[in-house]
């Protein structure tokens, strides 16, 4: 056997038997991810549904109350309670037992059928801009719709046609039908533990050999910084794509993600990624001096990395100026790969510019962590 | 016999600080050679260049016949080294951490369980070999640090204090398998502090802040740096007769310590009986008064006394 074949598969025996005895990285690597999918699968969810309404009644016709009674019907706003004034309502509101109160004048009705235009008041919590967002939304869908169907009645009972509006809107939801946030965070979520398990254990793996005099050991055998940096790296590059198979399984089963395209695209982007991350890793680790250094600095990396990279927030709502910043973060580019393949089922053909971009961060990472490394320990 | 080392001139400098300033000297083959110095003299930075760590600033050395500035692969092939840390892998049993380095010099397959069955059975650390490592005592780790340091039969170990925090009993027992390295040709580096053990050594070298002050075999050091006999006063109130005592006829140097001194003296010119009648003619009379021929310890007092009063 070749004795670079010999170093190299000594290191990789070494790592493995380091990693396996170490429970609690053992954990990090296996238990930890799947958590972390289930609480923030289950968490991050942008899906707003029964938000607490109160209504102040003040006409308490029959019109008022179907206005009422449809509106609530749908899911997305919940009656919480029915009060007599406005100041009551808006108690509420700033105790949070609600976050939309709807107030009917007392000329409601009467306005209705004369045709003056009658008025109903929103009051919304804008706390959280989301929620008050889609409340709004449905408020104000339901006023338009209530009107269409008020002037066709009109219209039939001055013996004339009904009305049709001129340009109706009709709205097809593709890849994600049913609009689930879980099929849309699930490939970040996936993303982002891959970058934190790799790039932290990376670091501190290497920086604690620094830390227990076992990297100049290892200098002084022949053991080239090549061979020992692809011996670290090869275990983990393993794990991770194990992990990213486990984080999808789990996506598949328990978000309902579809795995609609080509695995080999997912398996490839996957292996590309992964030379980034632990090559941040590496790279962290010839900045430390100690493992408390490096995972301070792990974390300095992984928090902007993971927020610009589109896995939270959508890029498009940042300001140019940061949203320039994302094209040099191989997590938007690993995240637009896990997407597009899962959920649109997109070929190499569509995303081979993501593809080769992760494959050249992932080499100047790693090159430049090697570089390093062969200065530091020279 | 054939060199094994060879220094010439070796110098390096960190910034305006010379650590090794301007070194030279030869260690030959199967030798044992001692290398002695405080903490901050420049041992381990020597020790470093050897073993191809750290590129020297100035001058040369050839360790298994190889430029350690020019080709330090081939000086880490033929040399092993263990620091005074064992370096060990602390989570990985005492086999797990000889094959991993047996194999980072190339061994494997049948070479490799050999030379382990071997290393294992000579260092009498069969019965451990699969416990882990970190639970081990310092003495059984040292042991397994030493096994993995000459694993792949080094022409040369350098060991960088390798008896630092072991105890006596322990302490013997290693310098045993450094002398039976040493018989079967290996030649071995050794740095220490105890000069109990640098007496095992051929030959010595000190170091005094980066400079080699003296090189000679233990006998040869004592002959040249501590000469005469060594007398030793131990008793209350001799602070005064003793400082009073420097510069006498027969008085080589006068080291104190607490309730006493160490005073060497030409006896030829002042014996322990003289000093005595000297000592209680000045009103004093000490409890204790022993004559023994010097020590390496006296040797090494001698060296750097200039030095420390310096600093102090």
């Amino acid at each position: 056997m070749h004795p670079l074949v010999v170093q190299y598969r000594a290191v990789v025996v070494k790592e493995v038997r380091q990693t396996v005895r170490d429970k609690r990285v053992m954990a990090l690597l296996t238990i930890a991810p799947l958590m972390q999918l289930f609480v923030l699968g289950f968490a991050v969810n942008f899906d707003v549904r029964h938000v607490p309404t109160a209504v102040v009644d003040r006409d308490n016709t029959s019109e008022s109350r179907d206005y009422a009674r449809t509106l609530l019907a749908g899911d997305t706003l919940d009656l919480k309670a029915e009060v007599h004034d406005e100041r009551t309502a808006q108690e509420l509101l700033e105790r949070g037992e609600a976050s939309v109160a709807l107030v009917f004048p007392q000329e409601f009705q009467e306005d209705v059928l004369r045709g003056t235009g009658a008025q109903v008041q929103a009051l919304v919590d804008g706390s959280d801009p989301v929620r008050s967002g889609v409340a709004v939304d449905a408020v104000a869908r339901h006023a338009a719709q209530r009107a269409a169907r008020l002037m066709q009645t009109d219209a039939v009972a001055r013996g004339e046609l009904p009305i049709r509006p001129p340009v109706e809107l009709v709205p097809r939801v593709l890849y994600n039908p049913e609009l689930s946030t879980a099929v849309y965070v699930v490939p970040g979520i996936a993303a982002m533990l891959l970058l934190v398990v790799t790039t932290i254990i990376m670091a501190m793996g290497l920086a604690r050999e620094r830390e227990s005099g076992t990297l100049e050991q290892l200098q002084v055998t022949p053991l080239k910084p090549g061979i020992l940096m692809a011996g670290k790296v090869t275990p983990f590059v393993i794990i991770g794509l194990v992990d990213v198979g486990l984080a999808l399984s789990v996506g598949a089963w328990v978000f309902h993600v579809p795995l609609r395209g080509n695995l080999g695209i997912v398996a490839l982007a996957t292996l590309l990624y992964l030379l980034s991350t632990l090559g941040v890793g590496l790279l962290i680790a010839t900045l430390s001096r100690t493992q408390q250094q490096a995972f301070v600095g792990g974390f300095l990396f992984l928090l902007p990395a993971v927020l610009l990279s589109g896995v939270m927030t959508p890029i498009h709502a940042m300001p140019d100026w940061l949203a320039w910043v994302t094209y040099f973060n191989p997590v938007r580019y690993y995240v637009e790969v896990l997407r597009g393949t899962l959920l649109k089922s997109a070929s190499l053909g569509d995303l081979w510019r993501q593809v080769v971009l992760l494959g050249v961060f992932g080499t100047l990472v790693i090159s430049l962590a090697s570089r390093r490394f062969r200065k530091t320990s020279a | 016999m054939s060199t094994a080392i060879e220094v010439e001139h070796l110098t390096r400098r960190f910034g305006d600080f010379t650590a090794v300033n301007d070194v030279s000297f030869t260690v030959g083959t199967g030798e044992i050679f001692g290398y002695l110095g405080a903490n901050g003299a420049g041992k381990s930075t020597t020790i470093r260049m050897l073993c191809g760590l750290l590129k020297p600033t100035g001058g040369h050395a050839r360790v298994a016949g190889h430029d350690v500035s020019e080709e330090p692969e081939r000086v880490k092939a033929g040399i092993g080294y263990m620091s005074q840390r064992f370096s060990l892998y602390l989570d990985l049993t005492v086999r797990a951490n000889l094959e991993f380095f047996a194999s980072a010099y190339g061994a494997h397959g049948r070479e490799l369980a050999t030379r382990i069955g071997e290393m294992l059975e000579r260092m009498q650390l069969g019965a451990i070999q699969d416990e882990v490592t970190g639970s081990l005592p310092g003495g059984l780790q040292q042991r397994v640090a030493l096994a993995s340091a000459v694993l792949h039969r080094p022409r040369i170990v350098f060991l960088d204090e390798p008896t630092a925090g072991v105890d006596p009993v322990q302490r013997r027992s290693f310098w045993a398998l450094i002398r039976e390295l040493a018989a079967g040709g290996t030649t071995v580096f050794v740095t220490t502090h105890y000069m109990d053990e640098a007496e095992y050594c051929a030959r010595i070298g000190i170091m005094v802040d980066g400079r080699l002050v003296a090189l000679d075999t233990p006998e040869g050091l004592k002959r040249t740096h501590a000469p005469g006999r060594v007398l030793e006063v131990r008793g209350p109130n001799l602070a005064h007769a003793l400082d009073a005592l420097r510069g006498e006829p027969g008085v080589l140097d006068v080291s104190r310590f607490g309730s006493g001194a160490t005073v060497r003296v030409d006896p030829e010119r002042l014996t322990a009986e003289t000093l005595g009648h000297w000592l209680r003619a000045r009103g004093v009379d000490p409890l204790e008064l022993e004559e023994s021929a010097p020590t390496l310890d006296d040797v090494f007092l001698a060296l750097t006394a200039g030095a420390q009063r310096g600093e102090d």
